[in-house]
């Protein structure tokens, strides 16, 4: 059994039973995992910000930096691997935002509306969603139960 | 003894700052001052020494080929980056422990404090085109407080955390509510009892609230508290409170930026933040 750490701005596939992939410390980033359970192969992406508008040679070098770029470079990794797009169970955490968020800092926000966005346009469904709010969360894939767990700061894990 | 005179009197615990960075600020500021003079003065450090040596060799102060001495450290990193390198050494030594109560891991603090200093040399490179030794020695000390406090509010998290989840308050009013008294406060004060410049003790007491500072002209609280919630917002360090703090909004107009431009700055942390390990592997 071994853990593949997932940093910020990153993305990892398996198709490993033994393996578990898992990203720390999403604060206003979110953590997308998806999993073929037939062809056993699963994926995990932190990306940091919405709009790889923002600096596309950054998005060019580092796709997982931001979520439109992101989220279709973790499908293609996993479709590689064997997995279709229909069999994909996609699960989501993070987008957390400071207090009284007024226009400012509302970059939580936009992460979570970029990625609804992009799955909404492409026909994929949300199967568990853990967003928002103002605490940090730890996510982890197994890869043999295909399940995801979640933990928030100071908590226990749970099952997404 | 009342919890706050308890946690007051372990101020006096701390052991004095390190002298060698202010020597060596004095020495640089002199006209006529010689490399091998200010390689003396970092020399009677040997733990700061043996920093500085691995922080030169480090991608984030760009060296092409290793430097083996502290004269050719001095020399290449220049009067600026080897202020920089020097009090990086420095505090260091006071963040190995952690700050459990905040943090998981003990090297979860040190991680924070140094991405907080790389980021406020980011936003005051495109704020006022400069970076600015002071407001990076601030930065890299602004949660200072909180290794002190970690061990009260660990202690004290469950009443903490539901002040913060079910009466909405910031986790900064929770920890004065319960123990009398927040981190940024007493990192104020440990700034004093290290004797530093109040410009610098300010910027870590009203951290988390710029606006609540009376010295109105003063843009340090301002730039610490702007990188500090970038950072909490990119996960870095990721401590036990989250995002649970108040969003000071006037930040951004103060000085002319735009969301995009705090976008920005997070993207070229992230670029700094991967030559940087070195900086965060001395503790």
């Amino acid at each position: 059994m071994s853990d593949l750490i997932v940093g910020i701005a990153d993305l990892k596939i398996s198709k490993n039973g033994s393996d578990f992939l898992v990203t720390y410390a999403l604060g206003s980033c979110i953590a997308i995992s998806v999993y073929d359970p037939v062809a056993g192969v699963g994926g995990l992406l932190h990306y940091m910000l919405p709009d790889s508008t923002l600096d596309v040679r950054k998005a060019k070098d580092n796709p997982a930096m931001f979520a439109d770029t992101g989220i279709p470079a973790l499908f293609k990794a996993c479709y590689g691997l064997g997995a279709e797009k229909k069999r994909m169970i996609v699960k989501a955490a993070g987008g957390a935002s400071i207090l009284d968020d007024t226009n400012f800092f509302r970059i939580g926000q936009k992460n979570i509306m970029a990625m609804r966005k992009i799955f909404w346009k492409n026909n994929v469904l949300i199967a568990a969603e853990d967003t928002g709010a103002n605490h940090n969360r730890t996510v982890r894939l197994d890869l043999k139960s295909g399940k995801t767990f979640i933990r928030t700061s100071g908590g226990e894990m749970k099952e997404l | 003894m009342k919890t706050v005179a308890r946690i007051l009197k372990s101020i006096e615990t701390i052991p004095a700052f390190p002298a060698t960075g202010s020597k060596v600020a004095r020495l640089l500021g002199r006209v006529d001052y010689s490399v091998p003079e200010v390689a003396n003065v970092i020399r009677l450090d040997p733990s700061i020494t043996a920093n500085i040596l691995k922080m030169a060799n480090s991608a984030y102060f760009g060296s092409a080929h290793p430097i083996g001495t502290i004269q050719d450290a001095v020399m290449y990193l220049g009067q600026k980056n080897l202020l920089l390198a020097i009090q990086t050494a420095g505090i260091s030594k006071y963040y190995k422990k952690g700050a459990s109560g905040y943090f998981d891991k003990a090297t979860d603090l040190w991680e924070h404090s140094v991405a907080v200093a790389l980021m406020s040399q980011i936003l005051s490179k495109a704020i006022t085109g400069e970076e600015d030794t002071t407001l990076y020695t601030a930065a890299l000390l602004h949660d200072v407080g909180k290794i002190i406090l970690g061990e009260f509010v660990r202690d004290e998290l469950y009443k903490i955390t539901l002040l913060v989840s079910r009466h909405g308050l910031s986790f900064l009013e929770a920890e004065e509510t319960v123990l009398g008294i927040n981190h940024a406060e007493l990192g104020g004060k440990i700034a004093e009892h290290w004797i530093f410049p109040s410009v610098i003790g300010d910027a870590i007491a009203f951290h988390h609230r710029p606006d609540l500072l009376e010295k109105k002209d003063q843009i340090l609280p301002w730039l610490v508290y702007l990188a500090d919630e970038a950072c909490l917002m990119m996960g870095m360090g990721s401590p036990v409170e989250g995002l649970a703090q108040r969003a000071v909004g006037q930040v951004l107009t103060k000085f002319n930026l735009r969301m995009k431009d705090l976008e920005k700055s997070m993207v070229l942390l992230s670029d700094d933040l991967s030559k940087a390990r070195d900086l965060i592997n001395i503790i």
